[in-house]
């Protein structure tokens, strides 16, 4: 061993999760902080040196209007069937991308596609895809006599939602489907043997064996894509603007609506909070209810 | 109930697996499919069990053909190598789900899971989860679970072969027991031969997708019908040499270092190049100037315990193996005699491996 400067393994662990570290308090812990902070004082990003403290005046502020409760219901209804239909559907697909035939992990690759390209350009096409004069959504539904009129889809409000809605489980299915088609392969084979000898049919094998299994892949992806899809903004905000009027606010969208249109960051930063807040006792409850990490598994 | 297997072929792709088997287990017997891993033994018992489609031929339950069968409709129940319990279930729903699917009344169910906990002294787990009870205790559930729904036959695929050595032991005796009780025909895989022999009545060997014998354990023993047999077949394994076939009226068995006259050689050699097979315990040390077969110098020795290994170099490279007791002394180097016990002799035809002793 040669002497000199050496460091202990503690000092050389803590040398190596430092750039993390340091990242992750810029980027992270700061805002997080800072945002608490704001909510408590009343801040015009045009006049910064009005800043006051102003206690918990924003939150009654927040509390007190009514867009704030319609952005609320609005999220949570846009967040509710968002995975309802992502996990059907994400389970539905990896079930079927889970069948071994010749070319699948082609679509295994396609499936990705929604994931990689940006929701941007992914925002714009769907615009296109739902305008209601030369949209192909209307197009198609017209030339098969399923409608008459065209439909406005993203000017009627219940429309709109349905629009936003259509699009993030578009979008997010893929992230179900890898989740679980992963878990799927994992799920030892002599146990669907095992079912069949026992007589169970392909209903109860899904029930009694692949539904089991995938039990704790599908809580972790919920509680994910719930907290996600909560707090989502671009994709309603580049979609809809939130309209048509307030129809499509969820409360990121009001929270931007807040600090930016309506240059009360405090209020924001409270509506922020707020949501937090939410967030968090939601996924505790979520997580101790159904029991995860509690259920033995079996080798 | 009777197994049939009439002429049974499987192919994988292109690759034929299992190649015209023609078996037939007596009912009510137990019958191991021997042979080292790829030889399509679990290949054949999950064609028997219906969760492996026929290529051609067919699978009989006593007199009803059962290739189209659904497993649920075959009365079978198999025993996995994984167990493959049902990790979310309690013991109790593991052992019941046979009969909670087939819709049996509750309380039927309920005293045919009590029973069978019973017999397998598990009474005491039958509230606990798959993953809180030990390798043997998960291996007496599986077996439960095989047992409730009281099958026609019972199937299973090297169960043992998870356990410690010390559990397998105690276990092979116990399914055997089990067996006898349940009275139903089990049909077992294995690759240990140490298990086939101890429980079987019958013993399939299989290599290659090809049944090489079908007998009881003393025949396979005994009476190998090849040389893949005879090499399988027997711990410490038999000793083969090849040499040539000398004289028609009196066959002796020659090669460097060895002549030996075979007095039980009957069938008549379709070719002059054969292989001597004798098992290390027909094998006898003699001292260095004592009349022997074989001569040569000790090249290693293991003790087993009540038995000692003795291999002897009695030409270049070539060696056989001698067991003799543990009290015997030889040392490594030792010059030392070999007799040998001609009666016990197999001989191979080299080409086809066949037994030329009938």
């Amino acid at each position: 061993m040669r002497a000199g400067f050496t460091l202990s393994d503690r000092a050389v662990g803590l040398l190596f999760i430092a750039p993390f570290l340091a990242a992750a308090i810029f980027f992270m812990v700061y805002p997080v902080v800072e945002a608490i902070r704001m909510a408590f004082y009343s801040y015009n990003p045009l006049r910064p040196d009005l800043s006051t403290f102003v206690g918990l005046r924003n939150f009654e502020f927040i509390f007190a209007d009514p867009l704030f409760w319609d952005s609320f219901w609005q999220a949570t209804v846009w967040t509710l069937l968002s995975i309802v239909f992502q996990t059907v559907f994400g389970v539905a697909i990896a079930l079927l991308l889970h069948q071994a035939l010749p070319g699948i992990a082609l679509f295994r690759g396609l499936l990705l596609f929604p994931y990689i390209v940006p929701t941007v350009v992914i925002a714009l096409i769907w615009r296109w895809i739902f305008n209601p004069e030369i949209g192909v959504v209307n197009y198609a539904l017209q030339s098969a006599s399923l409608i008459k009129e065209p439909i406005y889809w993203l000017s009627t409000p219940s429309m709109a939602m349905a629009s936003t809605i259509l699009l993030n489980v578009w979008k997010y299915t893929p992230f179900v489907v890898i989740c679980v088609l992963a878990r799927l392969q994992t799920v030892p084979l002599e146990l669907y043997d095992a079912a069949k000898v026992d007589g169970a049919g392909v209903v109860r094998r899904f029930l009694d064996v692949t539904l089991p299994q995938l039990k704790e892949v599908l809580i972790v992806v919920i509680v994910f894509r719930t907290i996600w899809t909560f707090n989502k903004f671009e994709e309603i905000y580049l979609l809809t603007k939130g309209g048509p009027g307030t129809s499509t606010f969820n409360l990121a969208v009001y929270s931007f609506e807040q600090s930016i249109a309506n240059l009360r960051l405090g209020v924001g930063a409270a509506t922020g909070v707020v949501m937090m807040v939410m967030l968090s006792i939601g996924s505790i409850i979520y997580l101790r209810v159904s029991g995860f990490g509690q259920d033995e598994k079996s080798p | 109930m009777d197994v049939k297997l009439e002429g049974i072929n499987k192919s994988f792709g292109q690759v034929q697996v299992l190649k015209d088997i023609n078996l037939v287990f007596p009912s009510r017997k137990f019958i191991t499919l021997l042979g080292p891993s790829g030889c399509g033994k679990t290949t054949l018992l999950r064609m028997i069990a219906g969760l492996e489609p026929v290529t051609s031929g067919g699978i009989r339950f006593g007199e009803r053909v059962v290739n189209e069968l659904a497993p649920r409709d075959r009365n079978i129940a198999m025993v996995f190598q994984s167990y493959a319990l049902y990790p979310q279930m309690t013991v109790r729903r593991n052992l019941g789900y046979g009969l909670r699917v087939r819709k049996t009344p509750k309380a039927e169910m309920d005293a045919a899971v009590e029973r069978v906990a019973a017999i397998l002294e598990i009474s005491h787990l039958l509230d606990r989860k798959p993953a809180q009870l030990s390798g043997g205790q998960r291996q007496r559930v599986a077996l439960g679970r095989a047992m409730v729904r009281q099958p026609d036959i019972f199937l299973m695929d090297e169960p043992l072969s998870n356990l410690d050595a010390k559990l397998r032991v105690t276990m092979r005796a116990e399914l055997r027991r089990f067996h006898l009780d349940l009275g139903a025909t089990t049909i077992y895989v294995t690759h240990d031969q140490l298990e086939a022999m101890t429980m079987s009545d019958m013993i399939a060997v299989m290599h290659g997708g090809i049944v090489q014998q079908f007998g009881t354990p003393a025949e396979v023993y005994g009476q190998p019908a090849n040389l893949f047999v005879a090499g399988f077949i027997g711990s410490p394994p038999m000793n083969l040499l090849a040499g040539e076939l000398r004289g028609d009226d009196k066959p002796t068995f020659a090669s460097p270092g060895l002549t030996v006259q075979l007095p039980n050689l009957v069938a008549h050699p379709p070719s002059r190049d054969v292989m001597l097979g004798i098992r290390p315990q027909d094998l006898d040390l003699v001292g260095d100037h004592e009349p022997a077969d074989l001569r040569g110098r000790v090249w290693v020795v293991e003790l087993l315990g009540s038995e000692k290994l003795v291999e002897v170099e009695y030409a270049e490279r070539k060696r056989v193996t001698v067991q003799v007791r543990a009290e015997t002394s030889v040392n490594v180097d030792d010059t030392v005699g070999v007799r040998l016990n001609a009666r016990r002799a197999h001989v191979f035809d080299i080409k086809s491996g066949a037994t030329l002793r009938s």
